[in-house]
């Protein structure tokens, strides 16, 4: 393993995706900070928040009603512990951001025949691929997190600004809530767990781009679909003869969502239990420990392993298929 | 180990069709090779061969390596400009030098920075903003910047200007080669390569039906403006090829042939009219007849 080689190749990466891997989150997160962030400030400033309330023809003002120091207090409990959710956007910009970079990242070299060019460096082509399995896995979501953390603190920011005109004062509160700091360092823990669940994913993209000689998007849905419907029919001809029905369909339906989904974040949840109770938003914000836990729980199973195994043997088939692809 | 390239019963077959039909052949170090042969006649294959690009039967060793099991190392010590356009469309000038710097330990930077220099290019120029002819001159800039032991050139300079394919060549000769060096190249368009090889070697149907070098060449092709009267003495001597220029009888002979008991001497023919050695268009044109039948 050539360290500095794959330096340049993560590199290599980062410039021919820059506009997907980089600009898009940038432009989203603008985007949600202009819009979240001017909706909140318009609305506070020309809506006044019910701090005062008039009984019997006295007016009292927010203080004296009780924007008491243990609401303010946990209304910056609230907002330090699920702020990054304003970034729940990017991730999902992510999932389509990495489907569509898997699909391209060995088909277009051969579409283009700049594979020739690259194979005239003494690259092997072992770290092509890693090249780019690092890159869907780790550099993309990277990106993300870091661009998706801004982009909520600033929301933070401009929400603490905005109840501060009216009086209300959070913003020494959250800054004192470890939670405020926590928060992306635990979005940052969740990196290994996304990495097991979304191997299998990003091998399955990555083989069907080095192996389809056109159009991958195709192939990479379009077979497990074509698989689904074949099962769908086994299984009720078998019903129909047997009078048992197979029970492949649980199966084939869990193949199809590991081999396509895994790079959905937090779709781990969706594969055994289902979300911990203690992250259901609560009237206290979410327990954002829960989540981190929870997420850890589920490599606990033996098929998170079996799958990224899987992914693995996928990547490693990927290669193969590039070292002697001839495209003529 | 003298051979840079040494190929045994070298075959490639695509199903049922054979590319590349059991070939024996030794490249030498310090030569610039031309492998020459219509187009589907198997060059190409045999070049993807000897760069590890597809697997083959036979035997084949690059630079001692066996193209198959090594190509991580021969790729240290080899490179390859397989199709001008190949540069992908995204890359930047100064990013193209910087990555290439970066993955190969035999990139001399200043070089290509210098020849870079002496063109149009713009360091923050993008592939898909340049010309072909531009693309080729950062292509090239990239490859003689690497020392490699073996340069493979396939097709250099298909759909270029006249301009820009002599320059390549050109800089080829001056900047690039030198006795430590070897080069193959593979074309169709001959006239173009004729006067820097020092190798050649036709392709048919997958077979080498010549493999000589200049020097060799010279001295068994011979070329005869035959006079009106020489006529039926002339092809007595069985010529391999013979056409008409201006009226005037030109007959192609080989003079080492094999097949020829005691062999055409040079006194012979000079006595049939006026001789000059053939050109590698004309000979190639004569040992491929029948191939674009």
């Amino acid at each position: 393993m050539n360290t500095v080689t794959m330096k340049w190749l993560l590199r290599r990466e980062f410039w021919e995706y820059k506009g997907s891997m980089l600009w898009a989150p940038l432009a989203v997160a603008a985007l949600l900070v202009l819009s979240i962030g001017a909706t909140m400030a318009y609305g506070l400033a020309m809506h006044d928040l019910p701090t005062h309330i008039t009984i019997n023809g006295q007016t009292l003002n927010g203080y004296s009603v009780g924007v008491t120091l243990e609401l303010r207090n946990r209304i910056a409990q609230v907002a330090s512990s699920v702020y990054l959710g304003a970034s729940l956007p990017l991730f999902g910009l992510l999932t389509a951001v990495i489907f569509s970079y898997c699909l391209g990242a060995l088909h277009d070299e051969r579409r283009d025949r700049s594979i020739l060019f690259w194979k005239s460096l003494p690259v092997s082509d072992a770290m092509t691929v890693l090249s780019k399995a690092i890159t869907a896995l780790l550099v993309a979501p990277l990106i993300t997190i870091v661009v998706g953390t801004i982009a909520s603190l600033l929301l933070l920011l401009i929400g603490c600004l905005a109840l501060g005109v009216n009086g209300i004062n959070i913003l020494g509160p959250i800054l004192a809530s470890p939670d405020l700091y926590l928060s992306p360092l635990r979005i940052l823990a969740l990196l290994p767990v996304y990495l097991v669940w979304a191997l299998p994913t990003v091998g399955w993209l990555l083989l069907v781009s080095s192996w389809a000689r056109a159009k991958p998007l195709m192939w990479a849905v379009g077979a497990p679909l074509v698989g689904l419907l074949m099962v769908k029919w086994v299984s009720v001809a078998a019903e129909n003869i047997g009078g048992q029905p197979l029970n492949l369909m649980h199966h084939a339906q869990e193949v199809v969502a590991r081999i396509l989904g895994g790079i959905v974040p937090g779709i781990w949840f969706s594969f055994h239990d289902g979300l911990p109770p203690a992250l259901r938003p609560g009237p206290n914000g979410a327990d954002m420990n829960s989540l981190v836990s929870g997420s850890y729980a589920t490599l606990t199973h033996a098929d998170a392993w079996l799958w990224a195994l899987a992914g693995a043997a996928m990547l490693y088939a990927a290669m193969r298929l590039r070292r002697y692809r001839d495209e003529g | 180990m003298n051979s840079v390239i040494s190929a045994k019963g070298l075959t490639k077959r695509y199903g049922k069709r054979t590319a590349v039909d059991g070939i024996d052949f030794e490249i030498p170090a310090g030569r610039i090779v031309g492998l020459i042969g219509p187009n589907g006649s198997g060059k190409t294959t045999t070049l993807k061969a000897a760069l590890g690009l597809v697997p083959f039967e036979g035997a084949l060793s690059v630079l001692g390596f066996d193209p198959r099991t090594q190509r991580d190392d021969l790729m240290q010590d080899v490179c390859f400009i397989a199709d001008v356009a190949i540069l992908p469309r995204w890359l930047r000038v100064k990013d193209a030098v910087d990555f290439v710097a970066g993955v190969h330990p035999r990139f001399n930077r200043e070089k290509a920075e210098r020849y870079i220099a002496s063109t149009s290019l713009k360091p923050g120029m993008k592939v898909k903003e340049m010309s072909k002819g531009m693309i080729v001159q950062l292509h090239l800039a990239l490859v003689m910047a690497i020392d490699a032991k073996l340069l493979v050139l396939d097709e250099p300079t298909l759909g270029l200007d006249i301009i820009y394919r002599k320059q390549f060549y050109q800089n080829l000769l001056e900047d690039y080669f030198d006795e430590h060096k070897t080069i193959v190249i593979t074309t169709h368009q001959v006239e173009e390569v004729e006067h820097i090889l020092t190798d050649l070697m036709f392709i048919r149907e997958g077979r080498i039906v010549l493999a000589a070098s200049m020097e060799e060449i010279g001295e068994r092709y011979i070329e005869v403006m035959v006079s009106h009267d020489k006529l039926s003495a002339a092809n007595a001597l069985q010529p391999i090829d013979r056409r008409t220029v201006f009226g005037k009888s030109v007959m192609l002979f080989d003079a080492g042939a094999p097949g020829a008991s005691n062999g055409i001497s040079r006194q012979q023919l000079a006595a049939l009219g006026e001789t000059r050695n053939p050109s590698v268009a004309d000979l190639f044109v004569a040992t491929m007849k029948g191939s674009y039948a």
